[in-house]
């Protein structure tokens, strides 16, 4: 009998010498989790590769190429996999190996219409089988032919190469579905991340999460003028970085009157910087109590006025923990490409957060000077205001 | 709570919950169409509900239809119109401050090669008669209006609409959206004039999920559902009872109490014209508007950040505008009304009931007052 199961490629990972053991538990640990909602599943190493099947019968995700595809790009989005497969598996002799291949073939067609041209490729662990690989190939090759009228062989540049590999058990598949690539979750230290409800944070996560970093996120909620929807926005944002990152806890801060505070007690070209000033310090100290080593943004050099390299500076100075920033020389179409790719964009371009615009100065200081900031926060309790964010109304949200 | 959101939908009174909850524990869910007892007493008791709606209407039972919404009753009215009579012309008038129910279908029918004209309104949110009498030609098949606007409660005249109707283009038809006045205006449909009209329930207090379509008799209009052609064949599918005897209960109560309702609703908004604008807001709505809606706007208040100040207070309104300074969206009533973005970025809208009170007004000052306090932003 013949069951579907699902082929996964390591990338980076296997490059790594004496720690690959680590790098590699830690991957199969974060496959389980991502796919803990998948059905009882088994997940292996074999020849530097990974199989996952179903421990049961009629677990829909197996079944077809179509079902198996919510699956398949879960397993994509683990970090540390490059691609994905769904491969069909059987015992027997070359007979069995023509049929399936032949229904593999079939399934294959009815979800991709369009292939004209394919060719065999084969790999022979088991050496007792009475074939060698070149044999294997013609044999099968010849048997689709005769099977699928429309299909031809090209041996160049096939629409699909199937493969067949001949070991304990028998497989054959054809296509790949790219991975995310990357090092797994959990091979570095912890960041905190500064999510706001906008395209690059989301993306700054979701980049410091590909080099193997767990996130958690804070974000800055000033109600009534950022909305219930706003923050319900930022929680399905954290959802979307968490479907590659894991486990994550949001971090939600009562803002809204440490914002009024600044209003009221500081000159307004100096507001953004003010208060970018003191969201990192509260990041920084939650970030502390939560064991993360650094806090990452999505400033981008030049963006706004907030993110030029003066800005930066002044807000950088009130922080000791480093603060990654992956998208600082990065363009914003390509910001947005990645956005799109993670499935994060249309949530992010949704209009709720807009309202906290109230607190955008028309012109504000572009090149900041150590006596603007003197100046803009000498009528402030810049501990106290740290000290309400950390402590008033906190609230955790386990994504 | 304080509910000042009417025109969005309304809290079913007790009546209406009444008349359902009766129709669906007793014996009447029967099918009218159905030739057995159980079907008869859902037949007859169907016939009451339409004919209840008619008498309150001022119409023949035979001219109404009951529909799942307003939506729906318009896009019938203005679409299966023009598809029963090819021969009429080809042209609409209306205006860009209709509902998105009608100015929708009109860019569908703008689509298939249907002219839409579209008259300008004042800033009184009134069409330019002038302007109207200058579009209509002998194309013009339908005039399409809006009896009171969602966003302002401005009035249509609609006297002088059907009288320049009369003079200019006779043949055409009227369809009139009378979702905002059902149970705040009189509404008669034998002697207004118009040949088509849409009403929905749950702004007056009914349920969401059932409407009327007032056709009048001689107007051809193809149905938008067909199938096994109950209500005359203009709208097929099973006849709901516990929906259509709400939906009259729910216009009788509404318009036993609409004169008492004008009256108390009349004091509410110019007390809060009053106190508002002497607060520095700027009222939206014109003077002789509808009063069961007052569009103003808040010095200072982003509309949806007034909106969730109120919340606090759980009191609750509309922004009709969505807030956004990225899509630069703000009411597209307002804006063709020619109102400046400054003043529609932080417009309202509040909309009343005959269930609210007099005190519900002043604690809405009140929070107001409040709410300038704690949460006013000015940043230069």
């Amino acid at each position: 009998m013949a069951t579907n199961v699902i082929l996964a490629r390591m990338g980076e990972v296997t490059l790594k010498g004496l720690n690959r053991g680590r790098f590699e538990a830690q991957l199969m640990n974060n496959l389980r989790y991502r796919l803990r909602s998948f059905g009882k599943v088994s997940i292996f190493q074999s020849q530097s590769r990974i199989w996952i099947e179903s421990k049961e019968e009629g677990n829909p995700y197996f079944e077809t190429e179509e079902s198996a595809k919510e699956l398949m790009t879960a397993v994509t989005q683990v970090f540390g996999i490059v691609s994905v497969s769904l491969a069909r598996k059987f015992q027997g002799d070359i007979n069995d190996i023509d049929r399936n291949a032949e229904e593999y073939v079939k399934n294959l067609l009815a979800a991709n219409p369009s292939y004209r041209t394919f060719k065999v490729e084969c790999k022979r662990g088991n050496k007792k089988f009475p074939m060698n690989s070149p044999m294997i190939c013609e044999e099968v090759g010849a048997w689709i032919l005769e099977h699928f009228e429309n299909l031809s062989v090209d041996v160049h540049n096939p629409d699909f190469i199937l493969h067949v590999e001949v070991r304990d058990d028998n497989y054959v598949y054809a296509g790949k579905m790219m991975g995310h690539r990357g090092l797994p979750v959990g091979t570095a230290g912890k960041g905190m991340l500064l999510l706001s409800g906008g395209i690059d944070s989301p993306v700054a996560g979701y980049m410091m999460a590909s080099r193997g970093m767990p996130i958690d996120a804070v974000y800055f909620h000033s109600f009534p003028y950022t909305s219930e929807q706003a923050k319900q926005k930022v929680v399905d944002l954290a959802k979307i970085v968490s479907r590659f990152s894991g486990r994550m806890n949001l971090y939600i801060v009562d803002f809204t009157k440490i914002q009024l505070d600044m209003v009221k007690n500081s000159p307004h070209d100096m507001l953004t910087i003010v208060m970018r000033r003191v969201m990192l310090q509260i990041a920084e100290q939650i970030a502390k109590k939560n064991d993360c080593k650094c806090l990452i943004t999505g400033e981008s050099l030049g963006q706004v006025a907030s993110q030029t390299l003066e800005a930066i500076t002044i807000t950088n100075e009130v922080v000791d923990m480093p603060i990654l920033r992956p998208l600082i020389g990065m363009d914003k179409e390509a910001t947005v490409k990645i956005s799109r790719d993670i499935g994060a964009f249309e949530t992010s371009i949704l209009p709720y957060e807009d309202c906290c615009t109230i607190f955008v100065a028309k012109h504000p200081k572009t090149h900041p000077k150590h006596a603007d900031i003197e100046e803009a926060e000498k009528n402030l309790d810049i501990e106290a205001m740290v000290k309400q964010g950390v402590e008033e109304n906190l609230e955790v949200i386990k994504i | 709570m304080i509910y000042f959101d009417n025109s969005a939908t309304t809290r079913p009174c007790e009546e209406v919950i009444r008349v359902i909850n009766d129709d669906l524990t007793g014996q009447m869910w029967g099918n009218p169409g159905s030739l057995h007892k159980l079907g008869m007493i859902s037949s007859k008791a169907y016939e009451d509900a339409l004919g209840e709606c008619a008498k309150t209407l001022n119409c023949m039972p035979s001219e109404l239809i009951f529909t799942s919404c307003g939506t729906e009753s318009a896009n019938t009215a203005i679409e299966g119109f023009f598809k029963a009579n090819p021969r009429a012309g080809k042209t609409v008038i209306s205006t860009r401050t209709e509902h998105k129910c009608s100015l929708e279908t009109l860019n569908l029918l703008e689509k298939e090669g249907y002219t839409v004209k579209y008259v300008k309104v004042g800033r009184d949110g009134k069409p330019d008669l002038d302007e109207l009498r200058s579009l209509i030609d002998e194309d013009t098949a339908l005039l399409c209006f809006t009896h009171v606007n969602n966003e302002t409660g401005s009035i249509l005249p609609l006297d002088q609409i059907i009288e320049i109707k009369k003079e200019l283009c006779p043949k055409a038809a009227v369809y009139l959206d009378c979702v905002q006045s059902l149970g705040k205006l009189p509404i008669s449909l034998k002697t207004m004039g118009v040949d088509m009209a849409s009403f929905s329930a749950h702004k007056i207090h009914g349920i969401k999920g059932v409407g009327l379509l007032y056709i009048r008799n001689g107007v051809k209009v193809s149905p938008h559902i067909i199938g096994g052609g109950q209500q005359n064949g203009m709208r097929s599918g099973t006849q709901s009872l516990p929906l259509a005897a709400s939906m009259a209960t729910a216009v009788t109560e509404a318009e036993d109490a609409r004169a008492n309702a004008f009256e108390e609703v009349s004091k509410i908004n110019s007390y809060l014209r009053r106190e508002l604008t002497a607060r520095g807001a700027t009222v939206n709505s014109p003077e002789d508007a509808l009063p069961f809606v007052l569009n103003v706007a808040f010095r200072n208040f982003q509309s949806e950040t007034m909106l969730h100040c109120l919340e606090i207070y759980e009191i609750y309104i509309s922004t009709v505008s969505a807030c956004s300074s990225k899509s630069k969206k703000t009411s597209y009533v307002l804006e063709n009304m020619g109102i400046e973005r400054s003043i529609s970025a932080n417009s309202v809208r509040l909309s009343f009931s005959r269930y609210n009170t007099m005190e519900e007004a002043e604690s809405f000052v009140k929070a107001i007052d409040e709410i300038y306090e704690l949460y006013e932003v000015k940043v230069r």
